[in-house]
């Protein structure tokens, strides 16, 4: 009935896939999982072109902090809801601390533009028309909704994934946690 | 689905409760229920008691019974019909892993019979809880009745025949002869012709015992082990195997990755990271469709022109989907199940910025004139969000006054919606159709729904901005379906197959031989044949040429004669089954002596008598 709103996460998705990647995962409150360092998967090498047409690789944020990836469309409702809150993060953490990053699913140009005018958003946002992004994350963490969110630590080690919308003191937290020195 | 014969536990039983008392334990009735308990005696089983009492076969009596009702031809034959009625649904209501758009019709055509529906699964019968427990159970039927057979009949293929009944002459088939060989060489020399025959031989004390057409057992065996591979591999399609929708518009890619797909429906052992990693682009559509006649309007072919990459990194490879003819990638198939247009509209906002500049797929509500129906959100649009809802005509014309859409090809298009302002409702969170406005917290413009040509604009009153068709698109509905069980249960059906055919086109037949002096000192060889009497016939020459050979062979003198006696006592309509395969010799006036019970006994071992049951 619903074409893409059953790809909006939180939903049906989300819960009829539960995550089968390893032992070393604990749960960290719904639709959250938090890896332990020993057992990060690696973020895959992803690279492709912003919104605003720049070239841009996750490898070149490797050792400059953590990285905050979310995956959203403008289409998403809990992409819209949980924006403010990211927009926010995204401010309040120095660049140099937490980096962010999007990754704009089954969007056009011109309505992911003016989400991200809407909701004030800084931070890149790399356009995946084709689901390469997506697809490139199959071997360590698939994201299975949108809204995803995954937070890599300084080694390019997948820390968590928050599927369906993020709060912004549960992200904060979250960050805070796996920012800290082991 | 159970072979020939159902072995005798499986028969129509009586549940333990339901028995009745045959000796009353005592002459008053007592109260239901009552009695001691440890009053009965130890050897009294339910057969005696009241029919209370029958609760007290316990929990294990109850679950065999459970068990044999369950594994009972009768009760999978149910399980079978009930499966084939639950699935009359799914073929009659619009399916959500089929067709999802034409749920969303249904939808709207019954708000009030739809959610009811929705309720009892009807919309997803093949998901669906009930259905699940009927196949569950046929499952467990089946697999309880077949895999103890298959056992039975691996000891049946393996089992020496029977020893040689004491007179040969009551079998159906028996010929008799004399020679001047000695008993004990007569008997070699006939064991020896059979074995050439390739006959299972057992010897005894005067006789021989001889049997062929094992490869009937061996075809039973193949059809019942196929069969419980065809259970298995139903059921591996259903843990290792996912069904997945996606709408895709010319032009656009997508991934095979749970967040690209708008429906998804893995199996229970599927992770998002065992989808295979395809990418398809849909380079080019087109449909064709019967322009005169009766069915004018109908599609006649489509073709998809797609362009693919089985992985990431891999080459790409062209490839076109028609009817009948979907894209097999890496085992996954794609098939289009259905096509429509998505009219391309650009709205500015009231802030003059383009805020929405896409294709927006467009659901067929009648397949005659493709008439769609679909909706627009702009939630990003300034000072108020937008939305829009109508329909797209792909061949408009006014029909006193009222627009409809005479033909599925897009020859006059326009498109004519109604637009709103205010709020979407969708920055609260809350997940929506993109085929549904929520009109809840938003109010009509006042303009009038004019149809739109390509390039035409609406200007929305009150500076709230101007969308603009700006053209149309084409997309298709893609089914996807990976079901690693399919070719396993092809395979195991065509398995069944054959092994029936062979359980029904070999017969089993047993030769006896005996050897003995006889009283003017010349050794008598009796023949003996018998056979079963479902298969086709043959046997009677058969065995009339291995009593010629042995007679040859062992330089027999006088009369070889075979006299075949009907199987069945009572069949009088088979006296002309009576003949001789060689110099018939009548006045033998062998179809005197029956004894059906002693010949059963004699001749039928019980693996035998377990087929032949019926």
């Amino acid at each position: 009935m619903t074409l893409a709103v059953t790809a909006c996460a939180g939903g049906a998705i989300a819960q009829s896939t539960p995550v089968s990647n390893g032992t070393s995962f604990v749960p960290g409150g719904p639709g959250a999982t938090l890896y332990q360092p020993g057992g990060r998967p690696a973020a895959p090498s992803v690279s492709g072109t912003t919104l605003t047409g720049q070239k841009l690789t996750l490898a070149g944020y490797r050792g400059r902090g953590l990285v905050v990836l979310n995956f959203w469309g403008s289409w998403c409702a809990p992409c819209r809801q949980e924006a403010p809150a990211l927009a926010a993060l995204a401010s309040h953490f120095q660049a140099g601390e937490v980096r962010f990053l999007g990754v704009d699913i089954r969007d056009s140009p011109a309505s992911a533009q003016a989400f991200l005018r809407d909701y004030r958003i800084g931070y890149p946002s790399l356009n995946d028309p084709g689901d390469e992004i997506a697809l490139a994350f199959r071997g360590s963490v698939p994201p299975v909704g949108i809204p995803t969110t995954l937070v890599i630590d300084r080694n390019g080690r997948i820390a968590a994934r928050i599927v369906g919308g993020v709060s912004y003191d549960g992200l904060k937290a979250l960050i805070t946690q796996i920012a800290r020195p082991a | 689905m159970a072979g020939p014969g159902d072995s005798p536990v499986t028969g129509l039983r009586i549940p333990p409760g339901a028995e009745r008392p045959q000796v009353p334990a005592t002459g008053t009735a007592g109260p239901p229920g009552g009695g001691a308990p440890d009053g009965g005696a130890p050897d009294g089983g339910p057969r005696t008691r009241p029919p209370a009492r029958g609760l007290r076969l316990g929990l294990a009596g109850w679950l065999r019974w459970g068990w044999r009702q369950l594994t009972s031809m009768r009760t999978a034959l149910v399980l079978l019909f009930l499966l084939a009625v639950a699935s009359v649904p799914g073929s009659v209501l619009p399916q959500q892993g089929i067709d999802p758009a034409a749920v969303t019709q249904y939808y709207a055509a019954h708000p009030a019979l739809a959610p009811i529906l929705a309720r009892l699964s009807l919309f997803n019968v093949f998901a669906a809880p009930w259905f699940a427990a009927i196949y569950l159970l046929l499952f467990a039927s089946l697999a309880g009745c077949v895999l103890p057979r298959t056992f039975r009949l691996v000891g049946s293929a393996r089992q020496l025949p029977p020893q040689a009944p004491r007179n040969l002459a009551r079998l159906p088939l028996s010929a008799s002869y004399r020679t001047d060989l000695p008993p004990g060489a007569a008997l070699e020399s006939a064991g020896q012709l059979l074995t050439a025959k390739r006959f299972r031989l057992r010897t005894g004390d005067g006789w021989v015992a001889a049997e062929k057409g094992y490869l009937r057992e061996v075809g039973n065996l193949i059809f019942h082990i196929a069969l419980l591979a065809l259970l298995g591999a139903v059921g591996m399609g259903g843990l290792f195997g996912y069904k997945a929708n996606r709408l895709l518009v010319v032009g656009d890619s997508f991934a095979n990755t749970v967040t690209a797909l708008d429906q998804y429906r893995p199996g229970r052992l599927v992770s998002p990271a065992d989808l295979q990693p395809f990418s398809v682009t849909l380079n080019n559509f087109t449909a064709s469709y019967i322009t005169s006649g009766g069915q004018r309007g109908q599609p006649s072919s489509f073709n998809a022109a797609v362009s693919y990459t089985a992985a990431p990194g891999e080459p790409v490879r062209h490839d076109s989907l028609r009817v009948n003819h979907p894209l097999d990638v890496d085992g996954v198939r794609l098939f289009i199940i259905g096509h429509g247009y998505a009219p391309v509209f650009r709205v500015t906002d009231g802030t003059g910025r383009v805020v929405f500049n896409d294709p927006v797929p467009f659901i067929p509500v009648e397949q005659n004139g493709l008439t769609s129906d679909g909706v627009i959100k702009v939630p990003d649009a300034n000072p108020t969000q937008l939305g829009f809802a109508g329909v797209f005509l792909p061949t408009m014309i006014d029909v006193g006054g009222r627009l409809q859409s005479a033909f599925p090809a897009a020859l006059n298009p326009r498109v004519s919606l109604l637009a709103y302002a205010g709020n979407l409702g969708m920055n609260s969170g809350q997940p929506q159709s993109v085929y549904q406005l929520d009109t809840g917290g938003l109010h009509r413009l006042p303009i009038a729904p004019d149809p739109l040509a390509v390039g035409q604009s609406m200007k929305l009153p009150g500076g709230a901005g101007t969308l603009t068709f700006t053209g149309y698109k084409q997309w298709i509905s893609l089914a996807i379906t990976y079901d690693p069980g399919q070719l396993p249960a092809l395979i195991a059906g065509i398995a069944a197959l054959a092994g029936l055919l062979l359980s029904f086109l070999v017969r089993r037949r047993r030769v006896f031989v005996r050897a003995y002096a006889g009283e003017d000192g010349a050794t008598v060889v009796d023949l003996g044949g018998l056979a079963r009497s479902d298969a086709a016939g043959g046997f009677e020459s058969e065995f009339a040429g291995l009593a010629a050979e042995f007679s040859g062979t062992q330089d027999g003198r006088r009369f070889v004669q075979v006299v075949a006696r009907p199987e069945e006592p009572g069949s009088h309509d088979h006296d002309s089954s009576v003949r001789g395969a060689s110099n018939g010799d009548p006045a033998r006036g062998e179809a005197s002596l029956r004894d059906p019970a002693l010949r059963e006994a004699s001749l039928r071992d019980p693996a035998l008598r377990d087929e032949e049951g019926e």
